[in-house]
């Protein structure tokens, strides 16, 4: 039995590369074909190979659909502040969502909006010089990670770029350039993982790891004091006084990091100091920087909310109107404070984004490997399996650099409801509530 | 079937030739047509001494798409101005908020509370298209559609500077307009967004780009020229050369003569009309412009006037957006690069009145306004956001209606512009007829649309019904009605409706030979597969909410639908 059950162009929806050049195959679960990235097999393996007959529950009880939905609406109903957690979703999730919440007043969070707000707030306050993968394939002769080798998180991310691609498959075919030699800095990275010892031997391909001078804050303030050419008291290890140098003299250069593993508090400080030395090396040369973030629909639902609303993730829609506040609007920060009285925690792409503790009502719209934590938790919960965009249903995403959005094309046509028809039924059950009140 | 009659109303609708004549206007689902004046309605609205138009069509806007949301996101403190709304806390309406760059809801309810039925977002950038599209889909009530940015992509630029058969260029801008499903072409700083990121920082209309070897003046000339022959109603839409920059008139007029007479649409053209005279080596091109324009019939214009505030500006255009980033105000900005394709830049602004510059600037979009003598060459925008927030329209018409108005505006401006301005010369005030042509009939015509811009039996009803005030900014700024296809969709500057608006875009016929090139070129170079590139009609549907899919029909650029009686 040919076991493809979907060759390419699917479209990976598990982590914001968005790889659209392998397919999925059948086996006792879903598994990829054509790629031997471990992050897409490991989030596959959470699916059948048939659609899920997963049903809604109630504090662990299966109820039917219908009681799921006037569970959870009269919630929300009920709540004074519902805070929209996790929010794993695409856009028309989103789109959706931002319904019900108008309909109950709700505040946006996302399961990674810490990470994203470093971003959000640095762009907030300085804005940004930023580049995507294309650029960077047939452009960055330099590519400069910091903090945290790409290959951890998205394993494809060099692939992607054609780093390591013979000259020939990139080749002068049409006459556009793409670097016959790069340099892959790894500074402050732990540079072991097997992908990145791999890069080295590819050809074209030097790779070179440089080592922290004092703490990540402290050596991007190095660089941007080496950059505006400034004197330095302390000594300053060649090594990042090379590194400007190699800056300075290369066509592109790419600066890369990972939200997700910038340390401490105040991360939004760092990429404060990258848009610095961007900006610096760009009044000469040419640069661009690619933050890889915006897993599990985080850039989707962030750009979606941004349309309609005018205001990102952490933005609340009260009855006194639209409030953004990055820092109050924090998961866990209002689940500790009780500053909201009810949870709706969205979560299709996976089992691994299990609703925070709370004995708050909490209504789950999640996959279907989530029914066992939302059986046993300490408040009561409402659980609706729903279907995976990109497996059980089509669906859109944005990638991690900003602008290109990419249609998912279901693997099987799925039994559970998507997140968005899902949140059509709860608008409409509580602008009913709503007029029964009135 | 629900039929209804305005009764009575002025009705302006140029592209009828009809002027200001007291007439009844029919509707019956949806479309405009003849009723006789016994025949029988569901309703009538009296609407007498009030001024009758086809709902306005703003043909620039940057209403959705990457770099508007970029804007979004960079700007909290405009989205925290609470409007003084109070009296619009209406249900129908979603919470969406800001004043520069509103969220796209908001975009909806201000286009349509102030009698504009569509709007087009000038610059979609190929790679970005399905984002612009899912942005204007959440614009609700308006119809909506998009030009796709060339020019640029490395691919074009590639195969022009091989030389490869213009054939093969024309095929691939087919290809692109059906994939990015475009209602027309634009194109932003030929060359000089690609030539930006070989470090490049001027690119003038003869000089060659520092790694193809091409000229902005090839590049116009062959997307005109496939246009042309892709019977693309709307003309290519040119965002010139050195946007900004003290003299670029020269370039400007450069850019019309690389089109050899061949149609030709400059945008926001105030951004484009400037001379080195004077002390501050700033001064007003506008009249040399203005007569390159009366000239050329092939040419026409948008003027992207500023109006003082404080705005965001978000262009293409990055290789001179880069160049402003020193006078942002506040001290923030945006630029990207993007896919081998475009690029970006999104820097605030806030216009002095002031400020020497920007007092001149004001003056420029005025003068190029008033000196223009034919209405059809020219439409009114002020390039939203990049010169003012699109809910200053009603603003601008009275300054352009009235000339004591005008006066007053000038009188208040940096003294050396307020004393030396030609504009405190001109004497001309434009009537209804000319305001409804620069804001319905003409974009309507430039873009191709039969049905659309105009009252005529056969057209769709997107009508809007002014109640007259000799202040023409509280005229225009609340009409007494508005529908959009029939629909009543605003009373009074309160929406009572919000229908999902429809998509325009253009399906010109080309050799799909061209694919085998892109998808080997995709192969190699992009980080998409070549497969995912193109758009097609039910994703579009998806994308745009369900809203209608309005295909215009392709013929010769300029076709008569403007100018024929009804």
């Amino acid at each position: 039995m040919d076991a493809t059950l979907h060759t390419p162009p699917w479209t990976c929806p598990f982590c914001a590369l968005l790889c659209d050049r392998f397919g999925v195959a059948q086996a006792e679960t879903l598994t990829p074909a054509g790629t031997r990235c471990p992050r897409a097999a490991r989030a596959l393996a959470q699916f059948g190979a048939e659609p899920s007959p997963a049903r809604p529950a109630v504090d662990g009880q299966p109820v039917d659909a219908q009681t799921a939905l006037d569970t959870a609406a009269q919630w929300l109903a009920r709540a004074r502040q519902p805070l929209f957690g996790g929010m794993a979703t695409d856009v028309a999730g989103a789109r959706a969502l931002y319904r019900v919440a108008n309909a109950c007043g709700a505040i946006f969070d996302h399961a990674h909006g810490r990470a994203l707000m470093h971003g959000l707030t640095a762009m907030q306050d300085r804005g940004a010089f930023t580049t995507t993968l294309a650029e960077i394939r047939n452009r960055a002769d330099l590519i400069v990670c910091i903090g945290a080798s790409p290959s951890a998180r998205y394993p494809e991310f060099f692939a992607r770029c054609a780093v390591g691609n013979e000259p020939d498959e990139v080749g002068p075919a049409q006459r556009t350039v793409v670097p016959a030699q790069r340099t892959v800095v790894f500074l402050g990275c732990d540079a072991d993982a097997d992908t990145d010892r791999a890069l080295a031997e590819q050809p074209g391909v030097e790779t070179l790891a440089i080592p922290l001078q004092g703490d990540l804050y402290d050596t991007v303030a190095t660089l941007n004091a080496l950059l505006a050419g400034k004197s330095l008291r302390t000594g300053v290890d060649p090594a990042l006084a090379a590194l400007v140098e190699r800056m300075l003299a290369a066509n592109y250069t790419a600066i890369v990091w990972i939200p997700a593993d910038l340390p401490g508090a105040h991360a939004t400080l760092l990429v404060e100091g990258f848009d610095r030395l961007l900006k610096a090396l760009n009044r000469t040369q040419r640069a661009g920087g690619l933050a890889l973030g915006g897993d599990d629909g985080g850039a989707s639902v962030n750009q979606t909310l941004t349309w309609l609303s005018g205001l990102p993730l952490r933005t609340g829609v009260h009855r006194s109107g639209l409030e953004h506040a990055p820092q109050r609007y924090d998961t866990a920060r209002l689940l500790a404070d009780h500053g909201v009285d009810a949870l709706l925690w969205v979560s299709s792409f996976g089992a691994d984004l299990p609703p925070p503790h709370t004995t708050l009502p909490t209504i789950v719209l999640g996959h279907p490997g989530l029914a066992a934590t939302c059986a046993d938790r300490e408040g009561p919960t409402v659980f609706v399996p729903v279907s995976t965009p990109g497996i059980g249903s089509p669906g859109h995403l944005f990638r991690a650099d900003g602008g290109v959005v990419l249609p998912l094309t279901p693997v099987y046509e799925d039994t559970l409801p998507t997140v968005a028809a899902f949140a059509a039924q709860l608008g409409a059950k509580l602008a009913s509530h709503k007029e029964n009140a009135a | 079937m629900s039929t209804f009659r305005l009764r009575g109303g002025r009705v302006f609708d140029p592209a009828s030739r009809i002027d200001g004549t007291i007439a009844d206007i029919g509707v019956r689902d949806g479309r405009i047509v003849e009723l006789g004046p016994e025949e029988s309605v569901d309703r009538e609205y009296d609407v007498t001494g009030m001024t009758v138009m086809a709902g306005g069509i703003d043909m620039h806007s940057h209403i959705g798409g990457g770099k508007v949301n970029l804007a979004r996101m960079l700007m909290p403190e405009d989205h925290r101005i609470r409007m003084q709304r109070e009296e619009a806390e209406n249900a129908l309406e979603l919470a969406s908020c800001g004043v520069c760059t509103p969220g796209t809801l908001a975009t909806g309810y201000r286009y349509a509370e102030m009698g504009y039925t569509a709007a087009f977002e000038p610059a979609m950038i190929a790679s970005n298209a399905r984002h612009t599209h899912l942005e204007m889909g959440d614009t609700p009530i308006i119809d909506h559609g998009a030009y796709v940015m060339l020019g640029n992509d490395e691919l074009f630029l590639s195969m022009l500077a091989k030389g490869e058969d213009f054939e093969r260029l024309r095929d691939y801008v087919g290809w692109s307009i059906n994939a990015t499903k475009a209602l027309g072409v634009k194109v932003v700083n030929p060359g000089g967004i690609s030539a930006f990121k070989f470090n490049q920082r001027n690119l003038n209309v003869d000089e060659t780009h520092a790694h193809y070897a091409i000229t902005p003046r090839q590049v116009l000339h062959t997307l005109a020229r496939a246009l042309t022959e892709l019977k693309v109603p709307h003309p290519l839409h040119i965002h010139a050369s050195n946007l900004g920059v003290p003299g670029n008139v020269d370039s400007t007029l450069a850019t019309i003569d690389a089109l050899e007479g061949l149609p030709g649409h400059l945008t926001h053209i105030q951004f484009h009309s400037y001379g080195t005279e004077g002390p501050r080596k700033f001064s007003s091109a506008a009249e040399r412009i203005a007569e390159a324009v009366n000239a050329h019939p092939n040419i026409s214009i948008d003027v992207g006037q500023i109006m003082f505030g404080q705005t965001v500006t978000a262009s293409g255009d990055i290789m001179k957006q880069v160049k402003q980033a020193e006078f942002a105000s506040p001290r923030k900005w945006i630029a990207g690069d993007i896919e081998c394709d475009a690029g970006c830049g999104v820097v605030p602004f806030r216009y002095r009145e002031q400020s020497y510059v920007n007092a001149l600037q004001w003056t420029i979009g005025l003068e190029l306004f008033l000196r223009v003598k034919n209405p059809w060459q020219i439409t009114l925008t002020t390039d939203h956001p990049n010169g003012g927030p699109f809910t200053s329209y009603p603003h601008l018409i009275r300054l352009l209606m009235d000339k004591s108005f005008r006066d007053e505006q000038l009188a208040k401006l940096h003294p050396e512009v307020a004393q030396q301005s030609a504009l405190a010369s001109m004497t001309r005030e434009l009537s209804f007829e000319e305001i409804a042509i620069l804001t319905r009939a003409a974009p309507a015509r430039l873009l191709g649309l039969r049905d659309r811009g105009r009252l005529s039996a056969g057209a769709a009803a997107d009508i809007a019904v002014y109640r007259d005030d000799p202040n023409r900014e509280a005229m225009f700024s609340t009409p007494e009605y508005v529908f959009k296809d029939g629909e009543l969709v605003a009373r009074r500057g309160r929406i009572v409706a919000t229908p999902v608006g429809g998509t325009h875009f253009v399906e010109p016929e080309f050799d799909r030979s061209i694919e085998r090139t892109l998808d080997e070129y995709g192969e190699r170079h992009l980080a998409y597969n070549f497969r995912h590139a193109a758009i097609g009609r039910d994703e579009l549907c998806s994308c745009c909410n369900g809203g209608r899919l309005l295909p215009a029909a392709c013929s010769v650029h300029g076709n008569n639908t403007g100018e024929q009686s009804s």
